[in-house]
């Protein structure tokens, strides 16, 4: 029996809003660092920003899954407690917001690139600490990159499966997001439920899409 | 008290750009061709050039000492930069750009009225507008109120006339010199005009490909026969300042003395208006004697002060420049002449001669 799609459906929502709460500040960090600095090893910064793309999905929630175990980097052994991540919600997000980051950041750099630095360094000669005119310029005029950097990687977390299912499995209720219970549902032949998530998800990827496009078109006020 | 003391090497690709210059005049242009390095000077006293060594001092203030390991932030070294393209901040209105500095402004106990600056610019009543709104002239204006309100000790301008057309330029010039005249705040003017630094510098720095070339005050600098021809080449025209006295049969009469009187075509300015009457020095041509029955509507009497030896290698078109102070004005023109005629005619300072021109050949850079 299957509980229907509303629970799915607000679970994905959950995982992803949560994995993008987890990687939109690291991955507009890193967005900047790509766009403005001239750091040492970029281009294999630049190549491990990308390779959750490229990577199987199975291979980055394998790596996770070893992480998170008891004997793990960040398992019980290691911290002195359970985290308890495995097997719940906030493990789903954990791995979405790995397999979120290379739009995140690339979009992101892609936000900064289109901010014309010389505005800055402007705000610089009129008195303004590096910060203040970082605050008070860059991400301003930046903030509708920033903003579509964020809706793509809550779109690509609403799709997630692979890394997913591993570190949380594929509980209903508890960890069973729309692409898992999509899953579920074609296995044991729930074809109509299979379809009207599918029409669900594809009408959130739609809605992400279209505003990143609109975020993103090239007539919007930018520096240049 | 020194304004500015520069000692000052960037490497740049061509070249590297290596000017000294200490000066205790307080409108300080920089002339030269484009690519001579004129903005690099600018970016670096601003704090914006990585790779600049060397010392600068603006004013007291120490900004870049490499010897002793000095370099201050941009933000610290009191710098009101407008640079060439403006850059305006596109997210805040035309009062939010304004104000952009305000901080800086009233710590440094430095603040000019922003209401007087916006006044005083012609910007009262546009403060809502927003950047993609204003035309270039008005854009130029802002970047200049931004500056001024932001509590500079000096104030840097990069070809603020630049890019714009002729009218707009004969619109924006009165501005600058308004700014000079009301604010009297120290300034570094950057052009490729030389009629432009003219104007508006007490000194100018030459220079070329890096290097400075000569360094003087306006009126002697052109003259300088390493200059003449670089600023010729950039359309030098000399600018006689006077008063409108009467239009009659379409000629506007410009009074510079009571001896010297400059017409040209009516440009229905009204009697009194002070202007700036421009005329290139390849226009002028002096006569030893006083000329009669000519078309030539300006025949000025002055009196040659200097004249530039002809470079050896010269070829027979390529005028040297004849200093002529005009009558009872002290003003001095350049007069582009030959090395043949300047034989010919035996011209030597000290030589009473007429500087003649058409009225088509002058016109009105800008009314003040």
């Amino acid at each position: 029996m299957s509980p229907g799609p509303l629970l799915p459906l607000l679970l994905s929502l959950k995982v992803a809003a949560g994995a993008t709460a987890i990687i939109l500040p690291p991955g507009v960090a890193l967005g900047w660092l790509l766009a403005r600095r001239a750091v040492r090893g970029r281009s294999v910064l630049e190549t491990l920003t990308a390779l959750p793309l490229i990577l199987p999905p199975t291979a980055i929630g394998y790596l996770l899954l070893r992480l998170l175990s008891r004997d793990g980097l960040l398992g019980e052994r290691t911290l002195g407690f359970d985290p308890g991540l495995l097997l719940t919600w906030k493990a789903a997000a954990a791995a979405s917001a790995i397999m979120a980051l290379p739009l995140v950041a690339r979009t992101a750099r892609l936000a900064f690139e289109r901010v014309d630095p010389r505005l800055e360094a402007l705000a610089r000669t009129l008195g303004l600490g590096p910060w203040s005119a970082f605050l008070g310029v860059t991400l301003p005029l930046a903030r509708p990159g920033l903003l579509a950097a964020a809706i793509l990687g809550f779109g690509r977390a609403l799709g997630e499966f692979g890394a997913t299912v591993i570190v949380a499995g594929n509980i209903p209720g508890r960890t069973q997001t729309l692409a898992l219970a999509i899953f579920s549902d074609m296995q044991i032949g729930h074809d109509r439920e299979a379809m009207v998530l599918v029409g669900i998800t594809t009408a959130l990827a739609f809605a992400a899409i279209w505003c990143v496009e609109a975020l993103l078109r090239p007539g919007r006020r930018s520096s240049r | 008290m020194t304004r500015l003391q520069l000692d000052l090497t960037v490497p740049l690709d061509r070249y590297t750009l290596a000017v000294r210059w200490e000066t205790r005049a307080t409108f300080l242009g920089i002339f030269g061709p484009s690519g001579a390095g004129k903005t690099t000077i600018l970016e670096a006293i601003a704090g914006l050039r990585r790779g600049a060594s060397g010392m600068i001092r603006v004013a007291d203030r120490l900004c870049l000492d490499s010897a002793a390991g000095v370099s201050l932030p941009p933000e610290e070294r009191g710098i009101g930069y407008v640079p060439q393209e403006g850059l305006l901040f596109p997210h805040r209105d035309l009062l939010g750009n304004v104000l952009a500095g305000q901080r800086r402004a009233e710590d440094s106990g430095r603040r000019l009225d922003p209401e007087k600056v916006l006044r005083v610019l012609e910007l009262g009543g546009l403060e809502h507008r927003t950047v993609e709104t204003l035309s270039g002239g008005e854009r130029q204006r802002v970047a200049l109120a931004r500056a001024l309100c932001s509590g500079p000790r000096i104030l840097l301008l990069d070809e603020p006339l630049a890019g714009l057309d002729l009218p707009l330029r004969r619109r924006i010039l009165p501005f600058l010199l308004r700014v000079r005249e009301e604010f009297a705040l120290p300034t570094i003017l950057v052009s490729h005009d030389p009629t432009e630094v003219r104007i508006l510098s007490d000194e100018i720095l030459v220079l070329a490909e890096g290097r400075s070339v000569a360094c003087g005050p306006p009126e002697r600098i052109f003259s300088d026969p390493r200059v003449f021809p670089m600023a010729r080449d950039e359309g030098f025209e000399n600018a006689l300042r006077g008063q409108v006295t009467d239009e009659q049969d379409g000629m506007t009469r410009v009074a510079l003395s009571s001896e010297c009187h400059v017409h040209l075509r009516g440009e229905g300015l009204a009697p009194d208006r002070t202007v700036l009457v421009g005329v290139r020095a390849e226009d002028l041509i002096l006569a030893i004697a006083p000329p009669r029955g000519l078309s030539a509507q300006n025949v000025l009497p002055g009196v040659i002060r200097e004249v530039a030896e002809p470079p050896g290698s010269a070829g027979v078109d390529s005028g040297v420049p004849v200093m002529v102070e005009l009558a009872g004005s002290g003003q001095v023109v350049l007069a582009s002449i030959t090395p043949r005629s300047r034989r010919e005619l035996g011209l030597r300072p000290g030589l009473e001669v007429h500087v003649v021109f058409k009225a088509q050949a002058c016109r009105v850079l800008a009314a003040l």
